[in-house]
Order: C-alpha cells, then sequence, then structure tokens
C-alpha cells in the first residue's frame, strides 16, 4: 500500500524574497510589491473606468473599507470587537456637522478637527469598557450608538430626529474621489505598517494574547488599549466626517447599524490577521450589496447566505486563502 | 499481519502523523497487552500527546478545525485496531463508546461544575447500576473527593483535580483508559498517592492503562510495558525491569 499526502511548499520566489535576495531580480521585487501595486492601481483607476452613477459608489465603498480597516485592526490586532463603528461615524459626522453649521468653518478645517475632536471623545466614553474583552467589549460597545440615537431623539439635541442640514458639500469630481482613496490607502498601509513593524503593534498583538503578561512586562494594559482605541477612532471619525459632508447633512441616520455590521460581515469574508482582508471584504460586500438593490430588502438574504457560507465553511476568509496559494503550492508526496 | 489482533487491547502499526509538513508521529507500532499498564515516556515534543490524540480520536476533530480555518492540514496514516477493529478514522465520542476513554492533559475539568456533576458527566455511558458501583468505586480510589463533593471543581487543588479527571475518565466504563501526563505539575507525595490509585485501577478492574508522562521515576514501579519516545519515533521498549536496567534510560529519562 502506498501512502500519499499533500505537502505544502513556498514557492522559490517566496524564500528569496524573505531574504537580502528580494532585491536581486526584477521577478522577486514585483513578487513582494505586485500584489500592494495591484491594489493601488485598481483603486486608483476605479474613478477613471466606472459609470457616473457608480463613481458614488466609491466613495461610500471607501468610507465603509475605513470603518472595516478600524475594525480589523482592533478586532485582529487588540483583541477589542468593536462593534461600535456606528458610535466614531455619529460622533464624527455630528462634531463636524456642527463645527461647520454653528461655527461656520468651512469643511478643510472641520473634518480634520472631527476627526480628533471625535476620536478623543470615543476614547473617553470607551474608557470605562476597556478593561472588557472579546464578546463583553462587543455587547457593550454595540450598545453605544443605540443609546446614542435615542438619546438624541428623546432630547432633541443636534436637532434631534431632522438632524442638522445646509452643511458644506464635497463634490462628486475626480478631487474628492482621488482623496478618499488615497486616504484608504494610506491608512490601510499605515495601519499594517503599524502592527506589523513598530513597536506599539508588537504590544498590540501582545494585549490580544495575553493582558497579564503585558502587565507583567511592566506596560500599562489600559493606556495601551485607549491609544489602539483612539487610533480606531480617528480613522471612523474621519469616515463619519467624510460621510457628513458627503451627503451635507448630518442625522441619526449616521449612527446606524450598518455601520457596525458590515465592517465585522467584511472582516469575515475577507479573513482575519491581516489588515487587507477587511479591506478586500469591503470592496466585493458593498458593490454587491449596491449591485442587489432592485432586490430590495431580499438583498439582506443574499447577504446573511454569503456571511452564513464564510463562517461555517470557509472561516479562513478570502484573502487568506489567495494569500496562502500565491505563497506555496502543494504537490503529492509518498509518506 | 500474522499477529492475532485479539490479543492485545490495542495494536497500532505503522502508525505516522503530519502537522501539515511537520512529522509528529514517525512510524510507530504498539501493542498495548489486554490488562496492563503501558507507559509512553519522552520529553516534550517527543509526540507523547499526540500519540493519546490520535488513540482517543481527538486528533479528527483538531484537523477538522484547522482546515476550517485554513490553517495546519493534520494527516495521519497507519493501522489502528481495537480489539481487531480498525479505528483509525472512528470519530472520538464513536471510540469512547468502545471503550477508549481519554483523560486529557491539564485535567480539563468542568471548573464551573461541582465535583459530583462532573463525575456525573462522566457517567453518559454507563447505566444507572455502572454509575453507582463505579461512583463508590471512584470515592474508594479517592476519599478527599467524598468531603469535596459540592464544591465548585475550579476551586479544588491540582493534586484533587487530576483526581478528579481521573474519577470522570473511569465514569465512562473504559475499557482502555488514556491518562496523558497525569503527574503534571504534582508534589511528589501527591504523585506517589496518584500512581498507587492507577495501579490501584489497573488491579480491581482489570482495565488496561496507557499512561504518557516526562518525567518516568514515580510510574516507574507500575508499569508493565514501557516505550521511549523521540522525536516521533520508538527508541526503546520493553519491560519495567529491562528499561530500569538500561544504563542510557536511566540517565535520560528517569532523572537519576
Amino acid at each position: 500500500m502506498q501512502d500519499k499526502r499533500k505537502e505544502r511548499i513556498d514557492r522559490g520566489v517566496k524564500v528569496r524574497s524573505d531574504t537580502i535576495y528580494a532585491i536581486s531580480s526584477m521577478k522577486e521585487i514585483m513578487y513582494l510589491i505586485g500584489p500592494r501595486m495591484g491594489l493601488v492601481l485598481f483603486l486608483l483607476a476605479l474613478p477613471l473606468v466606472l459609470p457616473i452613477y457608480w463613481q458614488k459608489v466609491v466613495s461610500i465603498t471607501a468610507v465603509y473599507a475605513l470603518l472595516a480597516v478600524s475594525f480589523g485592526f482592533l478586532s485582529s490586532y487588540v483583541g477589542l470587537v468593536n462593534l461600535g463603528g456606528a458610535l466614531f461615524v455619529g460622533v464624527g459626522g455630528y462634531i463636524s456637522g456642527l463645527l461647520n453649521s454653528a461655527y461656520g468653518l468651512p469643511l478643510y478645517i472641520s473634518i480634520p478637527a472631527a476627526t480628533l475632536l471625535g476620536a478623543l471623545f470615543c476614547t473617553l466614553v470607551l474608557l470605562p469598557c476597556l478593561p472588557l474583552r472579546g464578546i463583553y467589549f462587543a455587547i457593550v460597545s454595540f450598545v453605544y450608538p443605540l443609546a446614542a440615537v435615542r438619546i438624541i431623539s428623546a432630547t432633541g439635541a443636534f436637532g434631534g430626529t431632522d438632524g442638522i442640514a445646509g452643511l458644506d458639500m464635497i463634490g462628486s469630481g475626480y478631487g474628492s474621489q482621488y482623496f478618499i482613496i488615497v486616504t484608504l490607502l494610506l491608512v490601510t498601509f499605515g495601519v499594517s505598517r503599524l502592527v506589523s513593524a513598530e513597536d506599539i503593534g508588537l504590544i498590540f498583538r501582545g494585549v490580544k494574547d495575553n493582558e497579564q503578561a503585558i502587565k507583567a512586562s511592566g506596560l500599562n494594559l489600559t493606556m495601551y488599549k485607549a491609544v489602539a482605541v483612539f487610533i480606531g477612532a480617528l480613522i471612523g471619525s474621519f469616515a463619519g466626517a467624510w460621510l457628513a459632508h458627503l451627503y451635507g447633512w448630518v442625522g441619526m441616520s449616521l449612527m446606524a447599524t450598518d455601520f457596525s455590521i458590515l465592517p465585522l460581515a467584511a472582516t469575515v469574508v475577507g479573513g482575519t490577521s491581516t489588515i487587507y482582508g477587511p479591506l478586500v471584504g469591503t470592496l466585493l460586500l458593498v458593490p454587491i450589496s449596491e449591485a442587489l438593490r432592485d432586490f430590495g430588502t431580499l438583498r439582506i438574504v443574499f447577504y446573511s447566505v454569503a456571511m452564513v457560507f464564510f463562517v461555517v465553511f470557509w472561516t479562513e476568509g478570502l484573502l487568506i486563502y489567495i494569500k496562502r496559494k500565491y505563497e506555496q503550492f502543494e504537490r503529492w508526496v509518498r509518506v | 499481519m500474522s499477529v492475532k489482533t485479539t490479543d492485545y487491547s490495542l495494536l497500532i502499526n505503522n502508525l505516522m502523523l503530519f502537522y501539515e509538513n511537520a512529522l509528529a508521529i514517525n512510524n510507530i507500532s504498539l501493542k498495548i497487552e489486554e490488562g496492563k499498564i503501558t507507559g509512553v515516556f519522552g520529553a516534550n515534543s517527543a509526540g507523547k500527546s499526540s500519540l493519546m490524540h490520535t488513540i482517543s480520536g481527538i486528533i479528527l476533530d483538531m484537523a477538522k478545525k484547522e482546515k476550517m480555518k485554513g490553517g495546519e492540514r493534520i494527516t495521519w496514516f497507519g493501522e489502528m485496531l481495537f480489539k481487531g477493529e480498525d479505528i483509525i478514522n472512528l470519530p472520538p465520542h464513536k471510540r469512547a463508546r468502545l471503550g477508549i476513554v481519554l483523560c486529557p492533559e491539564r485535567r480539563q475539568i468542568f471548573s464551573e461544575s461541582s465535583v459530583l456533576e462532573n463525575l456525573m458527566i462522566g457517567s453518559y455511558l454507563a447505566n444507572s447500576s455502572q454509575t453507582k458501583e463505579t461512583l463508590d468505586f471512584v470515592f474508594e480510589l479517592f476519599p478527599e473527593l467524598v468531603k469535596l463533593k459540592n464544591r465548585e471543581a475550579g476551586f479544588l487543588s491540582g493534586g484533587e483535580q487530576q483526581m478528579l479527571a481521573t474519577g470522570r475518565a473511569l465514569m465512562a466504563q473504559p475499557k482502555l483508559l488514556l491518562l496523558d501526563e497525569p503527574l503534571l505539575g504534582l508534589a511528589p507525595s501527591v504523585e506517589q498517592r496518584l500512581s498507587r490509585a492507577i495501579q490501584d485501577i489497573n488491579k480491581h478492574t482489570g482495565i488496561t492503562i496507557i499512561i504518557s508522562e516526562q518525567y518516568a521515576r514515580p510510574l516507574f514501579p507500575i508499569i508493565d510495558y514501557g516505550y521511549l519516545l523521540e522525536n516521533g519515533g520508538v527508541v526503546m521498549e520493553g519491560t519495567s525491569k529491562e528499561l530500569m536496567d538500561n544504563p542510557d534510560v536511566i540517565g535520560a529519562y528517569f532523572g537519576i
């Protein structure tokens, strides 16, 4: 009886490009930067090749992608499963809207200000929940935007159910599209570098793995968690502020549950454990859900089926699978 | 196969186990005799736990989980005969029904249930008279547990937890009991106490027992036959006397 098994072997080009030989020839260089260049070129080409209607989708997709990157960063690298993405969006949007309408600040000041102030505010309100882990943090963070919506509609603050209308609008020309796309790329590569190459990224991953060991290493656990939430909230608040000026209107729908759940779905589909997974997931999910708009609420079903399929049968997610195929090949060997 | 398979409780032929490309068990063949205590000794990474997982079938679950995650693929080859029946691809719960019961490494008790509840969970495969009988036997074996009957199991000391885990495994009416590192992290006096209890189990019930352990010395007097593993392969085997008389073994595994 001859037993055989399938063996996974790293491709030669992968092995070479792990070392100094990475710069030995064009092939190795292309192997390394090819996928990233592909992503960059793909995103940069989008506004040029898409028809007008879909160009608007680009902006929305980029906003969701930013949220997904923020979610992926917090959940895969810090261990904080943050289902309160809507809080970041809402806070960022409302602050920018207020600054713009009540104080008359132009949007190129109100958006950055809202990004910073929103992130600070979100970090402060989430501070008491930071000792929580996993599902408990997820529940509590999920409740925040829901509570915020109730408070706004009950007290009538910030325009109550009507929201604040008449904000300065971001045009939908190439300028704004490229601005958000480039921002998305910078954020993605920046966060990816932060978690893989910087000291603080190492600490973040340590926080996810073992909190006790982090404390035993003399690191202030709450501080690092707060920094992580601040980074996540920066991204989310910017997305919210951008969205507010894209619509020219701020309202309770900025705290919609979509903003909390879609990043989770995108991460499930794209794959955890890289920052690019959530990004790729969003680039798939948002256009698909846009294309299914004709089906009305039925598209939720398609959506759910896709999610269940990935959770149950393909837990690794798309990007991890593609990455493995890119780096390794398989062959049969005799045992 | 010339060996009469029914003479042995468990017969393993040419077992190989891969974690992706890493070879964890390299062509191991074991003959576990009915009603005897067999020791499997080796350092960390020798393949003891992998072997226990493969015998108990847990490896099938692990493989499934890893496959879903897209992680390491676990593959195994070879033959594993339990009372003449090939069980290599049988899922773990079916193996437990056949009588192969694992007492897992690091005890793995249900820490939020009481001691008695822990024992009762183990007895799902037994009928009520067996349950009563075995429960009495467990309490006779480990009198400490009687007092702690209603205590939450998570608050037990390491030694008491190990007694509980062993007792729970006994409640499942094993024909082949797998004890994976039962002496892990125990004081020398408790080690003595437990190894005597293991011997008692074997003597009174005739259950075949396989023990894996790193530090062989406290178990040495109670085993009938031992295997020494190194890097996934069997480097030496023999009765306890033969192993004891071998100077290499003494130096390397018995810590003298």
